[in-house]
């Protein structure tokens, strides 16, 4: 079925889709997003019951593997230590992101420069600070002025509470004398442009039901499809199809019946995210580009990035109140963000601290660290446990590497049979270091803040919701995928926009500046849509 | 079996105190039943084989069994059945710690956190003086 061909097809309605799609919609042109999933609904997220605990490892849980709808696709992760973690639908991985919104730091785009590792970006701060200000307007960004850690930044709306636990943990680093400060946080601290106040229901990475949280489908979305973008959910798409002069004619995608599409479109935007996109650029193969869409250089798929992460919880004696709020935004620190190399290893790392254990989580975690027995000794350990655990992750930057990679795997497919992807990760000795590194200094801050036990999982296995990497921006066609304005070196009516792009992974959550370098590269293509093709 | 089920329950997550029984009085054992899954096969043998222990040992099965018993062949044939109790005390747990009245006994409304949701102290944010005079710690490029 062949449908009106559009001006821009968006493939792809989560963080970065979203963002792209609000941005182009005052040009008045025809756009359209293809989304795989659909439109999730606040008022049945598992907030809303009391066996809320239990979809965390069920139709919420991070694993599309595990979760058994049909709108996910599943990836072959059995090569990697770090699985992946995603979500598909209308805001996509924001329906689960914790929401930890901090920027990358002016150093992390001079990598090579400043350390000798990996490569510049092409692009630097003060390109996509105007852009991360824009985003915290529109999606809503929580957090206290005056960070030390950053140059000035706009920050729309008061921090999120600390509570007893935030404090504990503040007390334990200015003990040590080691930064910390309030999380920058995409969550609506106040009643916020028809987004309800946060009330620190806890679990924010199962859906926010109280759309608080700013998710792409309670940011962007509405007002995007206000102006006039469609967006078309349930469709997946299959491969982007191409011309006879190498240019992207649109794309082949199938709908909720299974019925086979042909959207034609003059440009085409890929925003699947660092695993998606370059799934469907490999998908892509013509006579024309027969080693994937957008692929000369060969590094589609390569240099996968996550972000390596550690857990490091502690046990208090007294009670924290950890159960509320929000699991991920309280307070961050980045005392060992920039590099310092008599640490044995380059770059650096942030600590983001934890909250949101429920008694079912309480549960899991006495299972996993084998502390909670069953008989006699049960309700003591348990006692010891419930609300006086607190901790944090660490999110390691990780290094480009080609052999970390997304490549298409041979046998599995998705429900509609198109080839999934399968990751081959390892990790690097410079990130086993600063894992080390960092667990260390985690348990010593624990320890100051009073914990009287610690425990410590690295790398933390659900830990791939990182995506980065795998279609690199750079100015040279034969090292990189897109160029600094994110379109496609081989295809000039092609653009990416999600983690893909990313030359180097930072070493703070990536979702703010994905949105700020969808922002920047469609506010380039409004500028220049005369000569976009040149 | 669902007698034996709600007896060795009891042995997993004992009586919290006089107000919350064992786990399996709780009435825990129809959501262990249901979420068992791959695993009831493992749990059916299991109980089978602690019933006919307890009959060599004259009782009418395993909940007939004198209580300080109990515990002691669970061990057993918890040795000999490898990931029987395991499975068994994991969904307990997913169940107990669900139960209103287990809910209520930490300390919480039993109820979900939606609508309501909670408060929480903004905290003092005067506990960062420190981090404050530390000056600049980002890096120029
Ligand atoms: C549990 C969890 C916690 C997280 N916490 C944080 C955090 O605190 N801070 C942070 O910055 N980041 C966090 N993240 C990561 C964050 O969610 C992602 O960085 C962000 O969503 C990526 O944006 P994206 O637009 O590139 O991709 P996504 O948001 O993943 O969107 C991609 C969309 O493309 C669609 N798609 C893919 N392929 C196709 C196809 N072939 N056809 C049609 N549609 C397709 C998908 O269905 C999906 O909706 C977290 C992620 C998870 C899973």
């Amino acid at each position: 079925m062949s449908e009106e061909p559009v001006d821009v097809l968006i493939i792809g309605a989560g963080a970065a889709g979203a963002a792209m799609a609000w941005s182009l919609a005052e040009t008045r042109m025809r756009i359209v997003c293809l989304e795989q999933g659909g439109w999730m609904n606040p008022a049945e997220y598992p907030t809303t019951r009391s066996d809320w605990e239990m979809d965390r490892l069920g139709a919420f849980g991070l694993s599309p593997n595990g979760r058994g709808r049909r709108e996910d696709y599943p990836v072959n992760d059995s090569e990697s230590p770090i699985k992946i973690s995603n979500f598909n639908a209308v805001g996509g991985s924001t329906i689960l992101y914790a929401a930890h919104f901090p920027r990358l730091h002016p150093s992390d785009f001079r990598v090579k420069t400043l350390d000798g590792v990996a490569d510049d970006w092409p692009i630097d701060y003060t390109s996509l600070e105007p852009w991360y200000d824009l985003n915290a307007r529109m999606m809503g960004v929580a957090g206290l002025a005056g960070d030390p850690a950053y140059p000035p930044k706009e920050l729309p709306l008061p921090p999120v509470p600390l509570g007893k636990l935030g404090e504990t943990l503040a007390r334990g680093f200015n003990r040590l004398g080691w930064h910390w400060w309030p999380s920058d946080s995409a969550i609506a601290t106040r009643d916020y442009e028809g987004r309800a106040a946060c009330i620190n229901l806890g679990p924010c990475i199962i859906g926010c039901a109280q759309g608080a949280k700013g998710s792409t489908d309670v940011t962007y979305w509405p007002v995007a499809i206000r102006e006039g973008v469609e967006l078309r959910t349930h469709c997946r798409v299959r491969e982007i199809t191409v011309d006879e002069n190498g240019m992207a004619s649109g794309a082949t995608y199938i709908d909720e019946e299974g019925i086979e599409h042909q959207q034609p479109a003059e440009i085409v935007v890929v925003a699947c995210n660092g695993v998606g996109t370059p799934r469907l650029l490999l998908n892509s193969r013509s006579d024309r580009f027969p080693d994937g869409l957008a692929n000369s250089s060969g590094l589609v798929g390569r240099n996968l990035m996550f972000h390596p992460y550690a857990m490091v919880t502690g046990i208090f004696d007294e009670r924290l109140e950890g159960y509320k709020g929000p699991t991920g935004c309280s307070i961050i620190s980045q005392e060992f963000y920039e590099t310092d190399s008599t640490r044995g290893f380059l770059r650096g790392y942030s600590f983001e601290m934890l909250r949101g254990m429920g008694p079912i989580s309480t549960a899991l975690f006495g299972l996993s660290s084998r502390r909670l027995p069953w008989g006699a000794d049960h309700h003591a350990a348990y006692e010891d446990i419930w609300d006086r655990t607190a901790g944090m992750v660490v999110i390691c930057e990780d290094l480009p590497e080609p052999e970390n990679r997304v490549t298409l795997d041979p046998e599995l497919t998705d429900a509609d049979g198109i080839p999934a992807p399968k990751i081959q990760y390892r990790l690097s000795d410079n990130s086993r270091k600063m894992l080390d590194h960092a667990a260390a200094r985690g348990i010593e801050v624990l320890e100051s803040a009073g914990a009287k036990e610690t425990r410590v999982e690295a790398p933390l296995p659900p830990a791939g919701w990182h995506l980065m990497g795998t279609a690199r921006m750079g100015r040279d066609p034969a090292s990189s995928v897109v160029d600094p304005f994110g379109r496609s070196h081989d295809v000039k009516n092609l653009f990416i926009v999600d983690g893909s792009v990313f030359v180097t992974a930072g070493g703070v959550n990536p979702t703010n500046t994905i949105q700020a370098i969808a922002l920047y590269v469609a506010d380039h293509m409004k500028k220049n849509l005369d000569q976009l093709f040149d | 079996m669902q007698r034996t089920l709600s007896a060795v329950l009891d042995e997993l997550i004992p009586a919290r105190d006089e107000e919350i029984p064992g786990a399996g009085s709780l009435g825990i054992g129809a959501f262990v039943e249901t979420q068992l899954g791959d695993a009831s096969s493992l749990a059916a043998s299991g109980l089978t084989a602690l019933d006919a222990r307890a009959r060599d040992r004259g009782a009418a099965d395993f909940a007939d069994l004198p209580t300080e018993e109990r515990a002691p062949l669970l061990d057993e044939v918890a040795a000999q059945h490898p990931g029987f109790v395991e499975s068994l005390f994991f969904h307990a747990c997913m169940g107990y710690y669900q139960n209103p009245a287990v809910v209520t006994a930490l300390g919480l409304e039993p109820r979900p956190p939606h609508p309501d949701g909670y408060e929480l102290e903004p905290g003092d944010l005067g506990l960062l003086a420190d981090v404050r005079k530390s000056g600049k710690l980002y890096r120029d490029v």
